[in-house]
């Protein structure tokens, strides 16, 4: 019988050891059998970590490897740190890879055909970085997690080398997130010198007893760097759609569906158990900051999202707009706001990763995600149109799916506080929500005027992609419309049964506090202090995600007929709107100019902005 | 974004970075200060565990999981890399022609090679013990065989550099740390646990578990540089685009 605290270093170790037999056995084994394999790898990883969540029920699982537990409260070694939240975003990693590792069972038919092991292997090792990133309790270990995950990411995007955007979107991806990565490292090395401690919980201890100074505050921004940009956020976000749109499809859904959230995580965890003590970072301050970096996160990313017709550079914007909100709502530095983002992001990551699915079906077929290249060819496929319908609806929150309970609770959560807030969630869901309705209706329906082809002004639009499978003639394989399908459910289920909002719950609470989570890794146990938040559905809630819902089948219905609309309502309303695109629109499309040296100064200018916020 | 307009952005920032930083280095604790928390405790802890080089303790011992997972980056980095560098469908190989070295070279590299290897070997082997251990040995030892490529030329360092053999050497090194660690789980203690006798301090076979994961690690680096290399020298040296169809290039 496996001991509990012997499941946080195996849900690692099983990964990397998956790797290691794919690599060794990839060469003799057909192809089939890799698959097999791959997917029972996967699958015990799965059985592993529902395990460890079952176990370790609403405490905490500590393991110290080498079995460095500490002595009078020191220890050398590193420890591992399970509790809800962390072992809970772990378990919907494991999960998402078992959906990626069945959708490319027949993916990938020709390369490399010496090393077929190669792309589930490095899924593997992909896997172990994140689970080993949402379970270690050690700040430079982290770090280390971090860097396994960007180097696999690096790969698995760039995997198509045939074409040359990948190897441009993959190279920027992995330029621009070292330079973040150097950023912690030098955070990390500012906290290490001052407390001589890499846990989380004993730097904690040991930051108690400094004064709050500069270092303290510059500290914590360097160290956040790497994770804002892993997690996109504005100014440090122009990696994503361009490492986004070109990745592989099933390599795709992992990057939107979890990748981009556990930079959200990474701050989070850092700023409650690191920084929340006595002496630590001001919370007004920090609440200011960070709602502000997500709402203006956001609002980019959704508005990016609708001028899009590239299909997964849309997909790609409108990721970056919801993991604004999950920044916004994580800084409301509450346990319901924390909730209802845990909420949000597990709904979030099974509907992005349907949606992308379900454009790789299309990028099979037809060769291309252009929305406009693509209208009314989608009619013979109603069963991928209705999937991706349901996603888009989902997407701008419509209940009971689990992304609205979440915007809802983070919703009410941050009202008080910021009365504003709910109106930016609606709009932030209905505008990428309704991008992805308009691109449905075009595509599968056949609704509206053919739009036109070519426009004058800066544009993706995402014709001529190679199909990532060779033959486009035979039939969609079951797995490819069965994913998605079984994806949207779990979805659906977040919002629908009251067990994982109230056990989210309780991961939120136990989640913002911070001596439950010290005293646990110290080998103690302390009962938790605030109350349980409130999760269910509300009146209110339940308006809302309808009100979002409505403005987003509104946005694509006037985005698709509106051209064609006789009265005399259209023209001033279509010249008001062709003002603020060419005003706001086209410079902020400019900005996201494909220029890795761009990208850099911006990089550097976010962190500037954040030095200075969080200093002065 | 304009080059000048870009290059006075990325100034301004770096500007208000280097201000910001130094003002928080002026928090840090001085130079030359007689205890350092880790430090005093590791420097213990490698004593108590009878490995001579603290940094191999603390890299193999005290902090393997780091380890782990940084042999892990190299794994993948290297895997990565031959999937990228891979020949395209559009890329056209040819062979390259044998170049002409000078014999002095060729003698210089004959003695020199089997030389570097049993450094490397030696470095990996006195982890425990001197500075060194299997990250460094196994560098080493991939420099050495590339000695081949300067002394002689292209083909022959392609004869004696068995690329199957090396990278199923390199997934078993990886998989040896990960088997490595479960030594621990199987005696009843933790994962990565040193469970073996730790023998005498400043023996070779001191350590326990350490010259172990020395030589795993040792045997990864060494294969992985030695496949990663080959993908770019196959790259440099063999493939060229369709246009420039002339045939191999002087090696």
């Amino acid at each position: 019988m496996v001991r509990t605290a012997d499941l946080l270093p195996l849900a690692v170790a099983v990964p990397l050891l998956g790797a290691v037999v794919l690599v060794i056995t990839g060469r003799r084994l057909p192809r089939p059998a890799i698959d097999a394999l791959v997917t029972v790898w996967a699958a015990l990883e799965v059985a592993g970590l529902v395990l460890l969540w079952l176990r370790t029920g609403d405490g905490h699982s500590v393991s110290w490897l080498g079995g460095w537990t500490p002595v009078h409260g020191e220890s050398v070694g590193i420890v591992l740190v399970g509790d809800r939240i962390g072992i809970g975003l772990a378990l919907l990693t494991s999960a998402l890879v078992l959906a990626v590792v069945v959708y490319s069972w027949r993916y990938f038919d020709e390369p490399p055909v010496a090393h077929a092991g190669t792309f589930p292997a490095l899924l593997l090792l992909f896997e172990a970085g994140m689970v080993g990133f949402a379970l270690t309790g050690d700040l430079f270990d982290t770090f280390v997690f971090f860097e396994l995950m960007g180097a696999v990411a690096y790969a698995l995007t760039g995997y198509r080398i045939e074409d040359p955007r990948p190897v441009q979107g993959a190279l920027v991806f992995g330029v621009v997130n070292s330079l973040g990565a150097y950023c912690s490292l030098l955070g990390i090395g500012l906290v290490y010198a001052r407390t001589g401690e890499l846990g989380f919980a004993q730097i904690g201890v040991q930051l108690t007893r400094h004064r709050p100074d500069a270092l303290l505050s510059v500290a914590f921004v360097l160290i956040v760097t790497g994770l804002l940009v892993k997690a996109a956020v504005v100014p440090l976000h122009f990696w994503l759609p361009d490492a986004h749109s070109v990745a592989p499809t099933p390599v795709c859904m992992l990057l939107s569906g979890v990748m981009v959230e556990f930079g959200v995580y990474g701050v989070a965890r850092v700023y409650w158990v690191v920084f929340s003590g006595p002496h630590g970072i001001a919370e007004p301050h920090l609440r200011a900051t960070f709602v502000t970096a997500g709402v203006l996160t956001a609002l980019v990313g959704a508005v990016m999202c609708w001028q899009q017709r590239h299909l997964k550079r849309l997909l790609a914007f409108s990721t970056i707009g919801h993991v604004g909100l999950f920044l916004a709502g994580v800084a409301l530095l509450t346990p319901a706001g924390t909730a209802g983002v845990a909420l949000y992001v597990a709904a979030h990551a099974g509907v992005k990763a349907a949606l992308f699915a379900t454009t790789g079906v299309l990028l099979d077929r037809f060769g291309s995600v252009d929305e406009h290249g693509l209208y009314r060819r989608g009619r013979e496929l109603p069963f991928v149109g209705a999937l991706f319908t349901v996603g888009g609806l989902a997407l701008a929150g419509l209940p009971p799916f689990g992304t609205g309970l979440g915007k809802a609770v983070v919703e009410h959560s941050g009202q008080e506080r910021l009365p504003w807030l709910p109106a930016v969630f609606v709009f932030v869901s209905a505008l990428t929500g309704g991008a992805v309705l308009r691109a449905g209706v075009r595509i599968f329906a056949g609704a509206g005027p053919r739009p036109r082809e070519r426009y004058a002004g800066p544009e993706t639009t995402g014709g001529g992609e190679e199909p990532e499978i060779r033959d486009p003639r035979r039939r969609i394989p079951v797995p490819m419309l069965a994913v998605p399908a079984v994806l949207l459910a779990p979805a659906l289920a977040v919002g629908l049964l009251p067990g994982p909002g109230v056990a989210l719950a309780h991961a939120a609470r136990q989640f913002t506090d911070r001596t439950a989570y010290t005293a646990a890794a110290f080998g103690h146990h302390v009962g938790p202090s605030a109350p349980v938040p409130d999760v269910g559905w509300n009146t209110e809630g339940v308006l809302l995600g309808l009100v979002s819902t409505v403005m987003a089948v509104l946005f694509a219905a006037v985005a698709v007929w509106g051209p064609v609309l006789r009265s005399p309502l259209v023209g001033p309303v279509t010249a008001v709107c062709e003002g603020v695109g060419r005003r706001v629109i086209v410079p902020l499309r400019r900005l996201h100019s494909g220029h890795l040296g761009d990208y850099v100064a911006w990089l550097a200018v976010g962190v500037a902005v954040l030095l200075v916020a969080m200093t002065v | 974004m304009s080059r000048s307009a870009r290059i006075r952005l990325f100034w301004a920032a770096a500007v208000v970075f280097a201000v910001v930083y130094t003002l928080a280095c002026t928090g840090l604790p001085h130079f030359g200060t007689t205890v350092h928390p880790y430090g005093s405790r590791a420097v213990a802890a490698s004593l108590r565990q009878r490995t001579a080089n603290v940094v191999s303790s603390i890299n193999f011992d005290q902090r393997a999981l780091d380890t782990l997972g940084e042999e892990s980056i190299l794994f993948a980095s290297v895997l990565g890399t031959t999937a990228l560098l891979r020949h395209a469908r559009d890329e056209r190989v040819g062979r390259p022609r044998a170049g002409r070295v000078l014999p002095s070279t060729r003698l210089l590299g004959l003695v020199m090679v089997p030389l570097t290897l049993l450094t490397g070997v030696y470095i990996v082997a006195h982890g425990q013990l001197s500075p060194g251990g299997g990250f460094q040995g196994g560098v080493i030892l991939a420099t050495g065989l590339h000695m081949v490529y300067v002394a002689a030329d292209y083909l022959v360092l392609k004869r004696i550099r068995p690329l199957g053999v090396l990278d199923v050497a390199d997934a078993c090194g990886a998989g040896a740390f990960v088997a490595l660690g479960f030594a621990g789980l199987i005696a009843g203690a933790a994962f990565l646990q040193n469970v073996l006798p730790l023998g005498t301090f400043g023996e070779i076979s001191s350590g326990g578990l350490v010259p172990l994961l020395n030589a795993a690690v040792g045997i990864e680096v060494g294969s992985g540089i030695i496949v990663l290399l080959a993908s770019f020298l196959d790259q440099a040296v063999e493939v060229r685009s369709e246009t420039d169809s002339g045939s191999g290039e002087r090696t």
